[in-house]
């Protein structure tokens, strides 16, 4: 009775977590399986066409791009970023805390203002163009905007603090003495690296991974500054078919979906950190 | 050796903020362009920011954004703390699933969460406004929140709880006289990242906005897909000198309680 008691108090919680997010999703889900007009009015007809058109060739191919690039996000963010978490995990005191404050300082910058400022830096007549040909290095602009790349380089910037966050945390708890000993058994620094320290940072990896990867499938604010819209990713389609394109059933399937993928990703990393709730993730 | 690998990290680390915060200067610095073009520096100005002060659109959706980000904070700062206090009573598996639940809005990827808000508000016929700008911006802030709470109440010594209770302290008394006032550095802390996460809010903001009350994250990004102009690069510095004052003030908050005690 006491215990029932005690649970009451969670009552406010579950209801609102039921309403903003539980209820919203059951919307998805049934609207998934619903057409619509040529007014985009929904009609209450069950039908599977929207389903056939996220396994359609051409929709595939947008699923293919948003996997791409949040892969290959995670995985320069990673790259760029495990350095700077190992790094900065052995730096003196104060230095330490200087650069983790530098790391960290980007998430109360505004991420449009940090695109933009990619903009600036890629455009034709942006700094890095107007530096070259000033060092008279190229004659005329390199084109660097709207292109994959471009909005792969802003989501990657974009979400690399969370991936340093997350490697700098377990590189943090690293057991020196384990690097030590491994050394007085005539390991060399690579071999140690690769075999003592990697392995042992790997729940680290795992949630930054999976701290990139799902937002870089929905980051399309970002592929429609830098992207200029030249590639389809999973993000843009749905905010236009939601809005603009008037076809809120197939953006319900195409949110599905991408929800898959993030659970996907999710799962994986349940398995490697074997963090039961994944609230490790944003410790 | 060591020293020479001492070296090559500095460098490295370095060459890393030079490129982390590039971007972020060159936004600042071409604000004060005379030229409206990024291709030439033709000297020195403040017109751009006099620009902005007489633009109504923006002081228009300035105001929005300040009120939704501060009846957010506002908002997850109680609901979180709830949260997190409550979660230290139920049963194990109820906490559980507390934990799952909180996690559940950070996962789910941010359009397929704005998507489904607006489904489901347009079903309900809520208006499009401050009302669901803030209900969708506490769905993402309250989880930090909680876990910022959290974490600090982990490190509180139970037995002063336990001594409260045992001398007679009703658990009301004893959470607003022992464990809020332990908490309330990490409550500031979360409710200042919820201001700044909910004033910077591009992707829910979109489809929660009404016809009079678009947020400013979103009518700037609507400005800039037109693309690069100084105003802009002005409006942004601005916000961000905002941000920075705000940070700076709650540090000097936490820095002078410490010395207080």
């Amino acid at each position: 009775m006491r215990t029932l008691k005690r649970n009451l108090l969670a009552v406010p919680i579950l209801v609102w977590i039921g309403l903003l997010v539980g209820v919203p999703m059951i919307f998805v889900v049934v609207l998934s399986f619903l057409s619509r007009d040529n007014l985009g009015n929904i009609i209450y007809q069950f039908t599977l066409d929207n389903y056939r058109r996220v396994v359609d060739p051409i929709y595939l191919r947008v699923f293919w791009n948003s996997l791409l690039l949040a892969l290959l996000t995670a995985l320069i963010t990673l790259v760029v970023g495990y350095p700077v978490a190992y790094i900065t995990a052995n730096l003196s005191p104060t230095r330490r805390a200087l650069s983790l404050g530098l790391i960290m300082l980007p998430f109360w910058i505004s991420s449009l203002l940090r695109t933009y400022g990619w903009m600036i830096l890629l455009g034709n007549a942006g700094l890095i163009n107007n530096v070259l040909m000033a060092l008279k290095l190229i004659d005329k602009p390199l084109p660097m905007m709207y292109k994959f790349g471009t909005s792969l380089v802003g989501t990657a910037y974009m979400l690399m603090p969370f991936m340093i966050v997350a490697v700098f945390n377990s590189v943090d708890k690293l057991d020196r003495s384990l690097l030590e000993a491994s050394y007085d058994l005539g390991a060399s620094r690579w071999k140690t690296f690769f075999q003592i320290t990697i392995p042992l940072t790997l729940p680290g990896i795992a949630g930054g991974f999976t701290l990139v990867f799902i937002p870089a499938l929905g980051l399309y604010f970002v592929s429609d500054l830098l992207g200029g819209g030249n590639t389809v990713f999973l993000g843009n389609l749905i905010h236009t078919m939601a809005t603009r394109g008037r076809n809120r059933p197939l953006a319900a399937a195409f949110s599905l979906g991408m929800i898959a993928l993030a659970l996907l990703v999710l799962s994986l990393y349940w398995k490697v950190s074997k963090d039961k709730t994944g609230e490790g993730l944003f410790q | 050796m060591k020293e020479k690998t001492n070296r090559l990290g500095t460098f490295y680390l370095s060459l890393f903020f030079v490129i982390l915060y590039l971007p972020v200067l060159s936004v600042i610095l071409y604000s004060f362009n005379a030229s409206s073009s990024t291709a030439q520096w033709t000297g020195w100005t403040l017109d751009w920011y006099r620009q902005l002060f007489s633009d109504r659109v923006i002081a228009q959706s300035f105001r929005v954004s300040i009120v939704v980000a501060v009846l957010t904070s506002l908002l997850s700062a109680v609901l979180g703390t709830f949260t997190a206090v409550v979660s230290q009573w139920v049963t194990a598996r109820m906490k559980t699933a507390i934990q799952g639940m909180m996690i559940l809005p950070l996962i789910v990827p941010e359009v397929a969460l704005g998507v489904s808000l607006l489904f489901f508000f347009n079903a309900l016929g809520l208006p499009f406004g401050t009302l669901t700008l803030v209900l969708s911006h506490s769905l993402f802030c309250v989880p930090y929140v909680y876990i910022m709470v959290r974490l600090r109440l982990q490190e509180i010594d139970k037995s002063i709880i336990e001594s409260a209770l045992d001398l007679g302290a009703s658990t009301l008394q004893m959470v607003r006289t022992i464990i809020l006032p332990l908490v309330a550095p990490s409550i500031l802390t979360a409710a200042l990242l919820c201001l700044a996460m909910s004033l910077d809010d591009v992707i829910i903001s979109t489809y929660m906005s009404g016809p009079r009350s678009t947020t400013l994250p979103v009518h700037i990004f609507s400005m800039m897909r037109v693309g690069v102009t100084p105003k802009v690069n002005a409006l942004c510095t601005l916000i961000l000198m905002g941000t920075f004052f705000i940070i700076g003030l709650s540090q000097l908050v936490t820095k002078n309680r410490r010395f207080a005690k």
